[in-house]
């Protein structure tokens, strides 16, 4: 098992682990954004850079996304050296410029002691900070209904066409993972919106609350056993409480 | 609304690839040639054939500047912005093909047979500045020659 060292504290990572999970576990904290457990890394914000040395290389280091980088035995990491902090300013400081309105991006901006942008603001402000969690939370889906457009300044995150997308099944998965609220929906038990696209509800036949699209429903029947879905989430753990409760013999709890 | 496109072009573009992933860029290739646009009908039939979600066909389809979702001209000008042919007049140019076929860069005449982009050095700095009329590189090029690139365009265009 590879041994490193992580700001000072020697830490035995498991193989094939990737560096900001070897320091999580240690209970060292280094930024991210674009970063989420339901995902494979991605490497699009550049919060989660490291610098990583070895003694033999002499004083010289190289600078990592720590998200994408497998530990390897004998390096020795620092996650809040000058260079490192001074580089993550430079990201969040371009990321403000981009989104000066949004509370996530100011809050990280305030912390590395920026308060205004020092490049040139973007005139159409946004709340989309690129992160692609969205898009690759809609691949995991397997729906694939919205990707990145464009390139360059002009890359946004848009359903084809910018027209509702047919295979969107309004599972609100993209709007949910979303870091910064850009994705809107509305919901109500009878009808949900998102991306322009409207869905019709199903009910739970136990509480009677609208809590999954008939195209959600749609795409998850054979995939998922037997009616999985038909229950909503809040009903089933009820259930499945007072189930624990019979099986231990003890009496339901009010 | 967009007028109906011709299927029987898309069709016998998909019959040349295999029908999966890796044909995409090819396909919309051809069909970027054979319209001279891509037309939405067309991506999703594309999507459709290549089993690739229509998203990602959009994603790749806005990512490659060789890549229009608008109808071009039959003859593209290109007129290079880079820093020598800036500095050498590009401008007058611009202003000069604007002129006189009421275009903006990224716009298309009306009766499709010129559009009008810029670009960032074609890699010809030598021969500042640089117009490129379809197929055609003109060097040292003079806003007070564009017209006669212009004619020359559009008759060589009804050669082919
Ligand atoms: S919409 Fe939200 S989740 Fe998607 S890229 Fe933008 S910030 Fe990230
Ligand atoms: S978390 Fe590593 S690049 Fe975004
Ligand atoms: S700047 Fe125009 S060719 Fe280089």
């Amino acid at each position: 098992m590879p041994r490193l060292v992580i700001d000072g504290k020697t830490v035995v990572a498991k193989e094939g682990t990737f560096l900001l999970q070897a320091a999580r576990e240690a209970g060292i904290d280094i930024p991210t954004l674009c970063e989420h457990p339901a995902v494979e890394p991605y490497g699009g914000c550049r919060m989660c850079l490291v610098d990583v040395t070895r003694p033999e290389w002499d004083g010289w280091s190289k600078m990592v996304v720590s998200c994408l980088f497998p530990v390897e035995d004998g390096i020795i990491v620092s996650t809040k050296s000058e260079r490192v902090m001074n580089t993550r300013r430079v990201v969040i400081d371009l990321l403000l410029a981009r989104c000066p309105n949004t509370p996530l991006v100011q809050k990280m901006a305030a912390e590395y002691g920026i308060e205004k942008t020092s490049y040139v603001q973007n005139p159409e402000p946004t709340d989309c900070i690129l992160c692609g969690l969205c898009t690759r939370v809609c691949d995991e889906m397997g729906t694939s209904a919205i990707s990145s457009s464009s390139r360059g300044a002009g890359r946004e995150i848009a359903p084809p066409f910018n027209e509702p997308p047919p295979d969107c099944i309004g599972c609100l998965a993209c709007a949910e993972i979303c870091p910064t609220g850009f994705i809107k929906y509305e919901t109500s038990n009878s009808k949900r919106v998102i991306w322009n696209k409207e869905f019709e509800m199903l009910r739970c036949p136990t509480c009677g609350r609208g809590h999954i699209t008939k195209a959600q429903a749609a795409w998850h029947d054979g995939k998922v056993p037997g009616r999985y879905f038909e229950q909503c989430d809040a009903c089933k753990r009820k259930a499945q409480a007072a189930m624990a409760v019979t099986l231990m013999g003890g009496s339901q709890i009010r | 609304m967009q007028p109906c496109v011709d299927m029987t072009l898309l069709d016998d573009i998909l019959a040349q690839y295999p029908h999966e992933e890796q044909s995409l860029i090819q396909v919309l290739q051809d069909v970027q040639r054979a319209y001279n646009y891509l037309p939405c009908e067309v991506l999703e039939k594309v999507a459709s054939e290549l089993k690739v979600p229509l998203a990602k066909v959009f994603s790749v389809s806005t990512f490659y500047k060789a890549f229009s979702l608008n109808p071009q001209g039959k003859v593209i000008i290109k007129v290079c912005t880079g820093t020598a042919c800036h500095i050498r007049g590009a401008t007058q140019i611009i202003d000069e093909v604007e002129r006189r076929l009421g275009i903006k860069p990224g716009e298309t005449t009306e009766d499709l047979g010129f559009t009008l982009h810029t670009v960032n050095c074609v890699g010809a700095c030598a021969m500042a500045p640089v117009v490129i009329v379809g197929d055609k590189y003109v060097g040292a090029a003079k806003a007070s020659d564009m017209h006669k690139y212009l004619t020359v365009a559009k008759g060589g265009d009804n050669e082919n």
